[in-house]
């Protein structure tokens, strides 16, 4: 059984060859690079730094609550940050708290268990600098066990946004050049949604759309009065089945995906490592070295080029090479730049594939927390419907700065949204009193609420960036990133404006506004983080090509969420494998032509 | 000629006394106490009753067993002050109790123990003292020990998720 998935034990891997690929990271754009190169027929070495962890098994999806120890959440002595820590708490964040394990908010308000094991240990992995909610995961899959779902295109308003409004850097590439890559990924991978034919929010190869219930679609009817949209999620998701995949069945509208912190153990939502990696195990061409912590990328001094890269057992923390034809970096836009700092030399003093000085900066993300809550009172006291048995909600397009009259601010936002019964009424902590009143309101509403919030694109700045802290290191020893990265005026002026539009928006459909905000939340919440090695045509200003190959070492790629030069207010990583499919295309292209 | 009490007063006062008089006391559930003394208990088991009681629609608090989950995440936390909080929350409310109406909580009458805690729950927006803190802390718990139960979910929310379907319920977009 040579190809009994995730293979070895991690020491065991073999790494005398020079592989021709080395993957540094197995999440989205990770797992791409290797299903990618090695359906080519290329022998590729995946590094991973935490575990494999059978999400399968640890997800317990449709679990009942009450079936649970502690009610899903974790163990007394883990903590999970608080939205209030992140706001008064000097970083690291995890310094003098008596807790024996700290993660990320991800782990909900009070913790969930289900996920802990994918999240880091904040004391393990410490980071400085100003305030910033970093949510890492490190398993074989990294954010994908967990993420959202909500898979969206980008189109030609973002790719070509500095043609519209004059800010910041085109990308190299148009809609058309990626466009033929968002096919290959709807249809390898399966997306559900509607198609709406807008410009600016390109229509995928759609499976089976969620459906809406009686608020969604009163809303759906009041916004096309006002030339706005709401489309079902666009969920990433395989709601019909793909015959080309064994290990993932079509969504069976069980609806967990929300309760257990993200993750499905049917692997109907996309994850990495059935959704990439198995395949990519199946051909014989991966190899797969788990618990790896890369800690630079090694280089030749005579031609420049990638040899491989350095890294620790993550247990052990013994050191080991892996040497490859090219290295392509997959460890998520702040921690692909990390390495690319840490890889100094007399050669690359600056850090490797940083001549340009723009490693770490330019880094953008979605901002978040501007919401509305509302009720359609027609619904209070009607008997529940399932509400929650689907991928996700709905969702309200960009509408502001597409065409005709600019706004105060530059670029758009979109809503995220959702409505009816959950399994816990998130009502009734808002509910005032106690008694028969209390919870007889508790129960007529929970069916009729509706709330949505705002993700809206924060400008790429230079002033915004990450570098290597000079003093702190983590647990294995690698000095850390500092942040340098803040909201501006623009962010400041979008906020106000999504809390106002949410309103007006609910206003019109006559729903009862029960609240709203236009507080931000802390910087990173939105788990968004883009920028930070820009793809570019001018090596003076970007770090890699249209094809993500670094200017300064054509066989170093970066291919993760790093070499987005805007971050649009689409969620990015149906983008991120798009790009990294079509860069993998090209490598492979480069391979067989003996050109890396 | 007025007399101190005319027979309206007296109705009232006569109904408010009968109420006194029928304190709201429940048998705890069987499971043993792993951190609250079997009076923290009671106690504890009344007040969560009072926040989510039974009614004509579906059982309460008590039946759904909410003071035991309260007692076992109690034991299992982790530090030291969160479970010292139940034990001084639970023993303001008596002494609350005690200086409003002579008697330990769930010693008074069911009327006297549901004023007492309306006084307390004006403030749960912002609370100010040790009772009014307290009782924020005792409903979030409540709530979260209620609505996560078997008679939370199912007889009193009703809640129709965590089924495999073959369609997705709602509507389509049209």
């Amino acid at each position: 059984m040579l190809l009994q998935f995730p293979g070895p034990a991690p020491n065991e891997v073999d790494l005398t060859p020079t592989y021709d690929a080395v993957v540094v990271g197995s999440g989205a754009a990770g797992g791409m690079a290797a299903y990618v190169l090695t359906a080519h027929g290329f022998k590729v070495l995946l590094l991973e730094a935490g575990k494999y962890q059978d999400t399968g098994k640890i997800l317990h999806s449709m679990e009942w609550p009450y079936d649970h120890p502690r009610r899903g959440r974790m163990p007394s002595d883990h903590h999970a940050i608080t939205l209030n820590e992140y706001n008064v708490r000097e970083l690291p964040y995890a310094q003098n708290t008596p807790y024996n394990k700290v993660q990320s908010y991800v782990q909900g308000w009070s913790g969930t268990d289900y996920s802990k094991t994918l999240v880091v240990d904040e004391k393990q992995n410490p980071y400085t600098g100003t305030r910033y909610a970093w949510v890492r995961a490190r398993a074989v899959g990294g954010k994908t066990n967990i993420w959202g779902r909500l898979a969206l295109r980008l189109s030609d308003y973002d790719f070509k946004a500095k043609d519209r409004d004059g800010y910041g850097e085109n990308w190299p590439i148009s809609y058309a050049d990626i466009e033929p890559y968002y096919d290959k990924v709807d249809l390898y991978l399966g997306i559900s949604g509607h198609p709406e034919n807008l410009p600016y929010l390109p229509d995928s190869k759609f499976q089976r759309p969620v459906r809406l219930n009686a608020s969604e679609m009163h809303l759906r009817e009041t916004l096309k009065g006002m030339d706005r949209v709401l489309t079902p999620y666009r969920a990433g998701v395989t709601t019909d089945g793909l015959k080309h995949n064994k290990y993932r069945s079509r969504c069976f509208g069980r609806g967990a995906c929300d309760r257990h912190v993200g993750g499905c153990d049917i692997h109907a939502a996309f994850d990495s490592p059935t959704g990439l990696i198995r395949p990519a195990w199946d051909t014989g061409n991966l190899t797969m070295r788990t618990n790896a912590t890369v800690y630079e990328v090694t280089v030749d001094k005579d031609s420049g080029k990638a040899t491989g890269v350095s890294f620790l057992d993550s247990e052990t923390k013994k050191s080991y090479q892996a040497k490859a034809k090219s290295v392509i970096m997959a460890a998520s836009t702040l921690e692909s730049a990390r390495l690319l700092l840490l890889s100094k030399s007399s050669l690359y003093p600056n850090g490797i594939g940083n001549s340009s000085g723009h490693v770490g900066h330019n880094f953008c993300e979605h901002m978040m927390g501007p919401s509305v809550s509302g009720l359609m009172k027609e619904l209070v006291g009607k008997p529940k419907t399932n509400d929650d048995g689907r991928p996700g909600g709905f969702y309200v397009p960009r509408f502001r700065n597409l065409e005709g009259k600019k706004s105060e601010f530059l670029r758009g936002y979109g809503f995220e949204g959702s409505s009816g019964t959950t399994m816990l009424p998130s009502t009734a902590y808002a509910t005032p009193g106690f008694g028969e009143e209390f919870k007889k309101h508790v129960r007529e509403y929970a069916g009729a609420v509706i709330d949505m919030g705002a993700f809206g694109e924060v400008l790429p700045r230079y002033e915004n960036y990450v570098e290597i802290d000079p003093n702190v290191k983590d647990a294995w020893g690698i000095p850390v990133l500092r942040f340098s990265y803040k909201f501006g005026e623009n962010e400041q002026k979008m906020a106000k404006d999504m809390a106002v539009a949410g309103r007006e928006m609910f206003e019109a459909a006559k729903f009862e506004i029960l609240s709203s905000s236009n507080e931000m939340l802390p910087e990173g919440w939105s788990i968004h983080e883009l920028g930070t090695a820009r793809m570019g045509t001018d090596p003076k200003t970007s770090v890699v090509n249209q094809f993500q190959q670094c200017h300064d070492v054509k066989n170093l790629l970066v291919v993760d969420g790093s070499t987005h030069v805007n971050a649009s207010c689409q969620n990015p990583t149906w983008t991120i494998m798009a790009l990294c499919w079509r860069s993998c295309d090209h490598l492979a292209d480069q391979l067989r032509k003996g050109e890396v | 000629m007025s007399t101190p009490l005319d027979r309206r007063d007296l109705l009232k006062l006569m109904t408010a006394s009968a109420f006194a008089a029928m304190p709201l006391q429940l048998t705890a559930a069987g499971t043993a106490k792993l951190y609250f003394t079997a009076d923290e208990f009671e106690l504890l088991d009344v007040l969560t009753e009072h926040i989510i009681p039974r009614d004509k629609h579906s059982p309460g608090a008590h039946d759904a067993e909410v003071a035991a989950y309260i007692d076992r995440m109690v034991a299992e936390a982790f530090l030291p002050e969160d479970k010292q909080s139940w034990n001084t929350g639970l023993a303001e409310i008596n002494r609350l109790s005690m200086e409003n109406h002579k008697r330990p909580f769930v010693k008074a009458g069911k009327s006297e123990q549901i004023g007492l805690l309306k006084k307390l729950a004006k403030a749960e927006d912002d609370p100010q003292t040790e009772g009014e803190k307290f009782f924020k802390q005792l409903k979030g718990a409540t709530i979260f020990g209620y609505y996560t139960t078997d008679i939370g979910i199912h007889k009193d929310i009703e809640y129709k998720g965590n089924v495999i379907q073959e369609q997705f319920s709602g509507y389509e977009a049209n």
